[in-house]
């Protein structure tokens, strides 16, 4: 993780995103929907950053911008010193496989294949040779403390080991971010709390992490937290260490 | 390469998916099946027609023309023809000494009668006049006894040489030779029988069916108007190379023997297995092209499957294309993987067809005709399922391809 440790070497002085009054519209037919009304934030590397907000407090859109699944109707997103609106739909692909790693509240991990070849594939999407994604798989799913399942498939695992193969998954292309929306949502709080000891390891590790969540117990995690309402930012704020 | 990889790739994707969906995927393949044999055993039908064909016309030799006064295969208008004096005898003498042992000359004259042996009786069975130069021009020789010599032709001697059908139907397994049949009401000596040439092809000539005698004994017993009427010169080139040159020639030749001034059409014809062939050729190749419209209906019926399942299989997936994009899947990427994925159904549709049909013209070439499956019948079939798996899968492939990531992931 070379990239990891420049990080360490410089933190918090380069950002790793930025967005600038940032509005994003969604065209329901008759009405239209603002879903984000000019948020500008700016996140650095190796930050550890919570986005809150009630249920329409547009913290999906913004999560979805973020993660470049979605483009801003206006404003700029930039992220490590790119431009993402104006992209086309394959550049958009690629820095979604290069540059972030998603870590969904559902897991979302593809049900037939194996948890290896899960976790391998957005290394093949990547264009990266077999021996290297074989030995990077592999490293990263021994990483979340699942190297005797490689074999498995999803649903012969329980839902705590499901998310430590998504976590894998995000890893394994170097992302810049992670993005974990609502990465506990589906867990018990023991199986919650390991799954956030993981992502705090990551972030002792150098990697930058996003947090979207509604529990104040699990942002408590984050170093900073970032409050929506209406589509526009009501507080973003350090969190005090507990 | 990178290419090549995704390709790799997406056909290892491909494969997965249909073992995870074992019955659905054999149930589309069948209708892929049942198309290609259709398509290929039309193909081996047509390859086995020409075949029979090919053997049927065998006796009549490549390297042979035949001077008649009509054409074998009429084209145009009847009526231009059967004004056409006769070709007789004489002209055949004649052509013979112009073209000086540059070829080798046969004259036949042939009429239908009823033999009889003993209480055996054969009617309408084909008597064929010629001389001992029978056996030069056509491959056929005799299976036991001998074929009519000179001398049986100068001295007008009453024998006979009998075709394999004839010996059956007249004698049974009794031994022909040396026995007396009659021809019409003149007696005849069995000196030979042909072996078998076949021929009866869709109700051609069966060449099985026919008595040669020699051809003064041919004008003896049965007239023909002392050989005035009804000849055929049969023309044998030295080589099949010859046989162009040696055809101007006898046109020539036959012209000056007609007395034609340079204005008047021929009023004879010119026949060879290359017009048989060419004829055949036509029919068959209207027989094929429509034997192939109707097979391939049943291909593209078979087709509408697949692309009907890849719509299924693209809806129940949608969950799965939006993961896939959220890692990073290319549009394209999703587009490979699902025409692969129909591709390799209808592949492997395509070589269960491709045995299915192999087992079916084996039986067919023991059973009914002569029929092979040729590498390039094999090669468009493999290329055929291949390209109907790519149509089929496209529209799907592309509706997949194009899914909202968002929508996507939410779709339960």
């Amino acid at each position: 993780m070379t990239r990891a440790s420049e990080d360490l070497r410089q933190p918090d002085t380069v950002a790793a995103l930025s967005l600038r009054d940032v509005v994003k519209t969604y065209d329901m037919g008759t009405i239209q929907v603002q879903a984000l009304r000019g948020v500008s934030l700016d996140i650095a590397r190796n930050e550890y950053v919570s986005i809150m907000g009630p249920s329409g407090s547009g913290k999906s859109t913004l999560m979805h911008v973020i993660g470049c699944l979605d483009v801003p109707t206006s404003g700029t997103y930039t992220l490590e010193g790119q431009t993402v609106a104006d992209m086309s739909e394959n550049q958009l692909a690629e820095i979604r496989n290069e540059m972030i790693g998603f870590v969904f509240q559902t897991f979302n991990l593809i049900p037939r294949v194996s948890i290896f070849q899960n976790v391998e594939l957005p290394m093949i999407y990547a264009g990266i040779s077999r021996g290297e994604r074989r030995r990077r798989a592999t490293a990263a799913i021994e990483r979340v403390g699942l190297a005797d399942r490689m074999k498995h498939k999803p649903n012969e695992l329980s839902g705590g080991q499901r998310q430590r193969v998504a976590i894998a998954r995000a890893l394994v292309c170097n992302p810049s971010i992670i993005l974990a929306d609502e990465p506990t949502g589906n867990l018990d709080s023991k199986t919650g709390a390991e799954i956030m000891g993981i992502l705090d390891g990551l972030h002792d590790e150098g990697q930058t992490i996003i947090l979207v969540t509604h529990e104040d117990y699990i942002a408590q995690h984050a170093r900073r937290t970032i409050r929506l309402r209406d589509g526009v930012i009501e507080s973003d704020e350090e969190v005090r260490a507990s | 390469m990178r290419v090549l990889r995704d390709i790799v790739e997406a056909f290892r994707i491909a494969l997965y998916a249909m073992r995870a969906n074992k019955a659905r995927g054999a149930l589309t393949t069948l209708g892929i099946i049942i198309g290609i044999v259709a398509v290929i055993l039309t193909m081996t039908a047509a390859n086995g027609l020409q075949n029979t064909f090919r053997q049927s016309f065998a006796s009549v030799g490549a390297d042979v023309i035949y001077v008649s006064r009509m054409p074998w295969v009429i084209q145009g208008d009847f009526f231009l023809y059967r004004n056409r004096p006769q070709l007789d005898l004489k002209m055949a003498a004649e052509l013979e000494s112009r073209l000086r042992g540059k070829a080798i000359v046969n004259p036949t004259m042939d009429t239908g009668r009823d033999v009889k042996y003993r209480s055996e009786t054969q009617s309408g069975l084909r008597i064929i006049g010629t001389t001992e130069k029978q056996s030069l021009v056509a491959s056929a020789q005799p299976e036991i006894g001998r074929f009519l010599n000179e001398f049986d032709v100068t001295y007008k001697k009453n024998v006979c040489v009998i075709g394999t059908d004839v010996r059956d139907a007249l004698f049974g397994s009794a031994n022909p030779l040396n026995q007396s049949i009659n021809i019409g009401r003149t007696r005849f000596r069995v000196i030979g029988v042909m072996e078998k040439q076949g021929g009866s092809f869709l109700g051609g000539p069966n060449f099985d069916r026919q008595i040669y005698i020699p051809i003064t004994s041919y004008v003896k017993a049965f007239g023909g108007q002392h050989g005035r009427q009804g000849v055929d010169i049969a023309v044998k080139a030295p080589s099949k190379e010859a046989l162009e040159e040696l055809e101007f020639e006898v046109m020539g030749e036959m012209r000056k023997i007609r007395k034609l001034r340079p204005t008047q059409d021929d009023n004879f014809s010119i026949n060879k297995l290359d017009t048989l062939v060419g004829a055949f050729n036509n029919v068959m190749g209207v027989v094929l092209l429509v034997g192939l419209l109707v097979t391939s209906i049943s291909l593209f019926v078979g087709g509408v499957g697949v692309m009907n399942i890849m719509f299924v299989s693209v809806t129940e997936r949608t969950r799965e294309i939006g993961i896939r994009k959220s890692i990073g899947a290319k549009p394209y990427s999703i587009l490979l993987q699902f025409l692969f994925e129909s591709a390799s159904i209808c592949l492997l549709g395509g070589t269960i067809g491709i045995v299915v049909a192999s087992i079916l013209t084996a039986v067919i070439n023991k059973v009914l005709m002569p029929a092979s499956v040729s590498f390039l019948i094999l090669f468009l079939a493999v290329a055929v399922s291949i390209a109907v798996g790519v149509v089929a899968g496209l529209v799907p492939a592309i509706r997949g391809s194009r899914l909202n990531p968002i929508e996507a992931l939410r779709y339960e």
